[in-house]
């Protein structure tokens, strides 16, 4: 069963075939080519499939692509702008956040909704929204050091 | 994991939807937030034929609150939305710290209110993959004759895990249930059913459409604490929700009400805890109250390693540090 849909992904409008019984995650990676976002545990635990939807965190790999219609979705390939790194990836690489870097796409989706809604983060706060997100290399502490870093320049 | 094959339906109405369901019975599921019901469709626990999709149903992702008739919450709203809504942060603070003990942020921004409640029940022997499944023999759950959970069980042990249910029923909230024939009002206490199988009531045909919180009393206080191994993610393996009100003056308990989750295969109300009214919260009364819960709670090996009885044991000291924490707020002047 097939079904046309359009995506607004990145800032760009997808219309596209998709099966119902596609999730958005085997549609962003096999059909758009869009692998920046990781199949992880594909049942929702890990957070690795993190994407925006309407400005919130979703996992994709737990939402059926059909059910995306006309919805605005923001995956890892739309954070940097114009060519430019987005204050959280470049803090990311100061930082040394990023080790092998597959949980990476998830967390910094998860940063960006924190901070759209809450600019000025306490600790806490940043582990609370990145407790969705398994990372096994950094320890998390890294992570959250960028994390509150962005926060600090943004106070600049 | 690739999904089995179904068809996807999205109703614009309440009777509609109603009647898709009804006319489909057992083949048709209806989705909400999905993420109670994705991982059984990957794990092929539950291979509908009709997919029903309630999210484009009018009106369900509101919260309205008045102080005479409470809180209103319709059946879609995120437990997200519901965390940082305003007036549940003011008036039902333990109902937002509960919906942020869900799941993780991605989980609590998809997953709804009612989803929530209607969540499955969940049993090591039963959440597992295909393949591993095969290894035993069906269960009752999986429409076989045994339960490996409890030997010769007659009956299905999965566990209820909900972690909004026992802060609800301690608020004593009711639910409307809608369906081709209208709607109905009911106590959340009578929405579950105690079987491991299907743990709560609703027919095929009925939705949950929305909940109903009565006005915080003032001088109340409420707690929920749940235990879990990891501080995200995880179910509870043990949930405690606890109501006090306090008399206006003095250390008299008005009304109190406590709840257990993820030690039955419903969340439980503690009748004793209506004992509590008009006495005075000394050690001895809570100690018995304590005892009481300790007595309901019959937590088994199915959902995590730990012994039952470790689970078992914690139940008294967390209702005490329930009892606590609620005392505080109430006496405050704080609500629940």
């Amino acid at each position: 069963m097939k079904r046309v849909i359009a995506l607004h992904i990145n800032g760009e409008t997808y219309e596209i075939l998709v099966k119902t019984n596609e999730t958005l995650l085997d549609i962003l990676r096999e059909k758009l080519g869009l692998i920046g976002t990781k199949r992880g545990c594909d049942s929702g635990a890990c957070g690795a499939c993190t994407v925006i939807i309407d400005g919130e965190p979703a996992l994709s790999c737990m939402t059926l692509a059909v059910r995306c219609q006309n919805r605005s979705i923001m995956t890892i390939e739309g954070l940097a702008q114009n060519g430019q790194l987005h204050p959280l990836q470049k803090s990311a690489m100061e930082h040394d956040a990023v080790q092998c870097g597959f949980c990476a796409p998830g967390w910094l989706l998860s940063a960006k909704v924190l901070l759209d809604n809450n600019p000025h983060p306490t600790l806490d706060e940043v582990r609370a929204a990145i407790a969705g997100n398994l990372c096994r290399c950094t320890g998390y502490r890294k992570i959250e050091e960028s994390i509150l870093a962005v926060a600090d320049w943004k106070a600049k | 994991m690739k999904l089995p094959e179904f068809e996807y339906v999205e109703p614009k109405s309440i009777r509609k939807a109603c009647q898709l369901l009804k006319e489909k019975g057992d083949k048709a599921q209806a989705i909400a937030g999905g993420t109670d019901f994705m991982m059984a469709l990957k794990n092929r626990l539950k291979v509908p034929e009709m997919l029903v999709d309630l999210r484009g149903l009018p009106h369900l992702n509101r919260i309205s609150y008045s102080d005479k008739e409470g809180l209103k919450v319709g059946a879609l709203v995120s437990l997200r939305q519901l965390a940082a809504s305003p007036v549940v942060k003011e008036k039902y603070p333990i109902l937002s710290r509960a919906a942020l003990d869900v799941g993780t942020p991605q989980l609590q921004a998809m997953g709804t209110i009612g989803g929530n409640l209607c969540q499955d029940s969940l049993c090591l022997y039963y959440n597992r993959s295909p393949m591993l499944r095969q290894m035993l023999e069906p269960c009752h759950k999986l429409g076989g004759k045994v339960c490996h959970a409890v030997s010769r069980s007659k009956t299905c042990w999965a566990t209820y895990c909900g972690d909004i249910a026992p802060v609800l029923l301690v608020s004593e909230a009711k639910i409307i249930i809608v369906d081709s024939k209208g709607e109905k009002i009911i106590p959340l206490n009578k929405f579950y059913s105690g079987d491991g199988k299907k743990p709560n009531v609703l027919k095929p045909g009925q939705i949950l459409k929305e909940i109903l919180v009565p006005p915080p009393s003032p001088s109340s206080g409420g707690a929920y604490l749940k235990f879990r191994l990891r501080k995200t993610i995880d179910y509870p393996l043990l949930g405690v929700a606890l109501n006090l009100t306090m008399e206006s003056y003095g250390q008299i308990c008005k009304h109190a009400k406590l709840a257990l989750t993820a030690v039955e295969r419903a969340p439980i109300l503690i009748e004793e805890a209506d004992e509590l009214k008009g006495k005075k919260m000394t050690d001895a009364v809570i100690e018995k109250l304590a005892k009481a819960a300790y007595k309901h709670a019959h937590p088994l090996n199915n959902i995590c390693e730990l012994t039952p009885q470790y689970r078992k044991d914690l139940v008294k000291d967390y209702v005490k540090l329930a009892v606590q924490e609620a005392f505080q707020f109430a006496t405050k002047g704080g609500t629940i």
